[in-house]
């Protein structure tokens, strides 16, 4: 009997889809975002890990908005997308000019904020 | 006149002539700032003498001018009011020290003719006659405390004058800080007396006297007057605080006529006097202040005997009068006292001014050895020294003769005197005698031993005309205090001083009536031995110059001791202060720089360690800047999901 | 397994992977194609959420704009491995990772813990109704005028960016006047 009531339930979390398997996916995908931020000592590649968090943030948003039944969830994708996008510009000009000024873009050799 | 204008213009017109000429410093006439200072005090003579006559015309219960100008302080029951009196004891001490004081103003203005800094000493000398005016005219203790440091501190710059020379300066940092040790005594003085009574107004603790008669010596009044006794030492300048008063001397000579002759030293005297109803009920202070006096008059005597410099005897005189003075005041006799004080002023202050004179004619040479027969060259000061010599030694019927004599007399017979005392005082009238016949002797008659480049000439009138008006005063002021005895022989004189101060003074109690045939002895005693003193003293000095030097061979170890003050300095300096300089600088360094800075540096040191170690934190990396950005937001979830 | 279900995963399990080689992989070019990836993975995951306008959005403006930015900057950098391109230091690094785990252990535990608060909206859902032009249309209706102020600030934000990234980069360099 138990073992079939567990199977019941571990078909249910695989089978039955629900709010939590998507804000669980977002979440992973939100840490993995920021371990990139810690981890990794390219701009560039910093820059996509931060756009990795904000992806993961649009999926929150449109996975509590199918739930709650609601579009406002849709018009703050919109929002932090466009946002992202602009935040993506920016700052690929600057590492631009760093690389032009400094011809690195590894940050380990900018740590002039030290003291 | 308006008695509030009146005492307005007394009080202020010296502070006025202090501002004028203080504000005019740099100036070198001494002809404008001496006629600025000159009026000022003059300005405050003429206000003197309308009070006292505005105070004769009044009836006796109520012979008393009080003005309120302004109420100084109150808190909760302390209240002092910026109050002046004059009544019959300040009446005296005003025109004495106004009087005085403009006589020895005109003699300034010759003396110190050629002096740079005249308008700063003008401006010092009618600053001191404010003070020493607030300290006489005050109706509480209080005010009179703030012209008694007035007056130390007008001491000390006129000490001080000459300050470029360094003995000179110290002279009159001695004077400063031997003054403020009795300051301090009269300040715990001060606190008994409030604590006691509850007020430190004359008129009211002299009223609150007689409830406290006491016997023992630690009880409040006799505490009380004890430190304020103290104070008085320091002040007047007896023992175990005279000594700056010899060192004072290196002041201009006007300085040490006003100052230290006439006024600022008789102030302990004065106060006394204006507490009298309290120190008669303290008769153990009586008996301190008594034995005090006549051991200052004796000591200071012999030390006068000794020395060579003409103002250094002049001041141990000065030292020894203050002692009968105070010897007066002990035995109960505060009539007298202020009777001596003011003959004292007159005489001692001639023989001042006319000491500066022959120091003036000597081209600054003060040491007597060197002087000898000016009388040829000088003959109005000699005249005029002459007569206050005959004051000083007691001859009948100069001023001193009185009023000493009523000294010796109270001593005597008073329930707080004894003959022992009376034995003193007889003692110290002979030795004035000797040393004052002594120095009349080398510096006036004999042969003159004046070396050859210095020609003496007699001074200009402006510094003359004060001479010849103290040698009246000398003469004609102890006319005023001629006692029973012998006015009633000379068609019942009356004694006018005792009339004039009887309703201040608080008699004696136990005291009876002297017998005639007794003071006439008392008076013949004395002035028989001042004669023979003076006669011995001539024959020394004069007919027989070898046989001083020789008499002073025979005893040399007691000559040495006494030539040298009986080292009294040396002993202060060895017991007192240096240890005092050296506990001093041991704090200094073993607590002070050992500890506490170390202390200081070691807490600097501390932030500093603490900050590197908080900067530590800062590394540019902006990961880990990131990182704790995490770190937070993790902290703060948990938070929320565990509630 | 159902259609669904099997979907989900494949999609959620395609992303993961994308996402962990964007951080794990050394060159960036590689990092750049797996993050362009992650966001087709994203994309197909919204339709299955049925937003179907936003799915085609996020593949024209991330997928279609943004990586190519991104790509054509790394090759004007003409890099071709990254020196040292993980940080330094063991302690630090495991004190990263470790914060990074802890935060995942948090939010999954709170949703955990805080599902079966909030109460699905299965009728009258706009979402879910109808086929993909109806909910555009009511977002498009929400836009216009419940979130106009929004919009408007959008624009002018983008303005900004764009006259703000051509003053960066310019030739002489940065905002530096000659």
């Amino acid at each position: 009997m138990r073992a079939v009531k567990v199977e019941h339930m571990n078909n249910d979390i695989i089978n039955n889809i629900g709010l939590n398997h998507y804000l669980i996916l977002a979440a992973l995908l939100f840490v993995t975002g920021m371990a990139g931020v810690l981890l990794r000592r390219n701009i560039i590649v910093l820059l996509m890990s931060i756009e990795l968090m904000l992806n993961s943030v649009n999926l929150t948003f449109v996975a509590f908005s199918k739930y709650l039944g609601i579009l406002d969830g849709h018009i703050m994708v919109f929002f932090v997308m466009t946002i992202a996008a602009a935040e993506a510009a920016v700052g690929l000009a600057l590492a631009v000019s760093i690389f032009k000024r400094f011809n690195e873009v590894n940050i380990r050799f900018f740590e002039h904020l030290k003291g | 006149m308006n008695h509030s204008l009146l005492m307005a213009l007394l009080i202020l017109a010296p502070f006025v002539g202090f501002l004028i000429n203080g504000a005019r410093y740099k100036k070198h006439s001494a002809n404008v700032a001496g006629v600025i200072a000159t009026a000022a005090v003059a300005i405050s003579f003429i206000s003197a003498v309308l009070l006292v006559l505005d105070l004769v015309a009044m009836p006796v219960e109520s012979r008393k001018i009080a003005v309120s100008f302004f109420e100084w302080m109150a808190v909760d029951k302390f209240k002092i009011n910026a109050g002046f009196v004059v009544d019959q004891i300040s009446a005296i001490m005003i025109l004495v020290i106004t009087g005085v004081g403009t006589l020895i103003h005109l003699f300034s203005v010759g003396y110190m003719h050629h002096d740079k800094g005249v308008a700063k000493y003008f401006a010092y000398l009618n600053l001191f006659i404010f003070n020493m005016l607030l300290l006489v005219l005050g109706d509480n203790l209080l005010v009179m405390f703030v012209g008694w440091e007035g007056v130390g501190l007008c001491s000390y710059l006129l000490i001080g004058f000459w300050f470029t020379d360094k003995e000179k300066a110290a002279a009159g940092m001695k004077a400063f800080v031997t003054n403020r040790i009795g300051d301090a005594a009269f300040l715990l003085g001060m606190f008994v007396l409030f604590i006691t009574f509850g007020t430190l107004n004359f008129s009211e603790l002299n009223a609150l006297a007689p409830t406290v008669a006491e016997a023992s010596w630690l009880g409040a009044v006799t505490l009380g007057t004890l430190f304020l006794f103290i104070g008085a030492t320091g002040k007047s300048a007896q023992i175990p605080l005279y000594v700056w008063l010899p060192d004072a001397m290196a002041g201009p000579t006007p300085v040490s006529a006003l100052i230290h002759a006439a006024t600022m030293v008789t102030a302990g005297v004065y106060m006394i006097v204006r507490l009298n109803p309290l120190f008669i009920m303290a008769p153990n202070t009586m008996m301190v202040i008594a034995v005090i006096g006549a051991a200052t008059a004796v000591f200071a005597a012999t030390i006068g005997m000794t020395q060579w410099d003409i103002k250094k005897v002049l001041a141990y005189s000065t030292v020894s009068q203050l002692g009968y003075m105070f010897l007066a005041c002990g035995v109960g006799a505060f009539g007298a006292a202020m009777f001596h004080l003011m003959t004292h002023a007159f005489f001692k202050a001639l023989m001042f001014l006319g000491s500066g004179s022959v120091i003036h004619a000597m081209h600054e040479e003060q040491d007597i050895r060197k002087m000898g027969g000016l009388k040829k060259y000088m003959p109005i000061t000699h005249i005029t020294f002459l007569l206050g010599w005959l004051a000083i030694i007691g001859m009948p019927p100069f001023a001193g003769f009185f009023s000493k004599d009523e000294i010796l007399a109270y001593a005597f017979n008073s329930p707080f005197g004894s003959p022992v005392l009376w034995a003193a005082g007889a003692l110290g009238a002979t030795l004035t005698a000797f040393y004052m016949t002594r120095l009349m002797a080398l510096t006036f008659w004999g042969k003159s031993r004046v070396p050859s480049d210095i020609h003496p000439h007699e001074s200009p009138a402006i510094m003359t005309i004060p001479l010849i008006v103290l040698a009246i005063l000398s003469v004609i002021g102890g006319w005023i205090g001629i006692p029973h005895v012998i006015g009633e022989h000379l068609g019942h004189i009356p004694n006018m001083w005792e009339h004039w101060l009887h309703p201040v003074i608080s008699p004696i109690p136990g005291w009876q009536a002297i017998d005639h045939t007794t003071e006439w002895t008392l008076m013949g005693v004395s002035v028989g031995l001042a004669l023979i003193s003076a006669i011995v003293a001539y024959q020394f000095y004069v007919k027989a110059p070898e046989t001083p030097k020789k008499i002073a061979e025979s005893i040399k170890p007691v000559y040495n001791l006494v030539y040298n003050k009986y080292f009294v300095d040396e002993a202060y300096f060895g017991g007192i202060i240096n240890p005092l300089v050296n506990i001093s600088r041991n704090t200094w360094y073993y607590i002070d720089v050992n500890f506490i800075d170390k202390m200081t540096y070691w807490a600097g040191d501390l932030m500093r360690g603490m900050g590197s170690m908080v900067r530590s934190v800062q590394t540019g990396n902006m990961q880990q800047y990131a990182m704790y950005i995490g770190i937070g937001v993790v902290v703060a979830l948990s938070f929320v999901v565990m509630r | 397994m159902t259609a669904d279900a099997f979907l989900f995963w494949f999609l959620a399990i395609v992303t993961l992977v994308s996402g962990l080689s964007v951080i794990l992989l050394a060159n960036p070019i590689y990092s750049a194609l797996c993050l362009a990836m992650t966001m087709v993975g994203v994309s197909a995951l919204f339709v299955t959420l049925n937003a179907y306008f936003i799915a085609g959005v996020q593949l024209i403006v991330y997928a279609g704009a943004v990586m190519v930015l991104f790509v054509m900057v790394i090759m004007l950098f003409d890099l071709k491995k990254d020196l040292q391109a993980f940080t330094r230091g063991i302690l630090s690094g495991a004190l990263k990772i470790a914060s990074v785990g802890l935060l995942a252990g948090l939010v999954v535990g709170a949703i955990a813990i805080s599902t079966g608060l909030l109460a699905e909206k299965t009728t009258d859902n706009p979402v879910t109704m109808g086929t993909g032009m109806e909910s555009t249309k009511a977002l498009g209706n929400i836009l216009f005028s419940k979130y106009i102020f929004g919009f408007e600030a959008l624009g002018v934000l983008l303005l900004v960016i764009a006259v703000g990234a051509v003053a960066l980069a310019r030739s002489k360099g940065g905002t530096h006047e000659q």
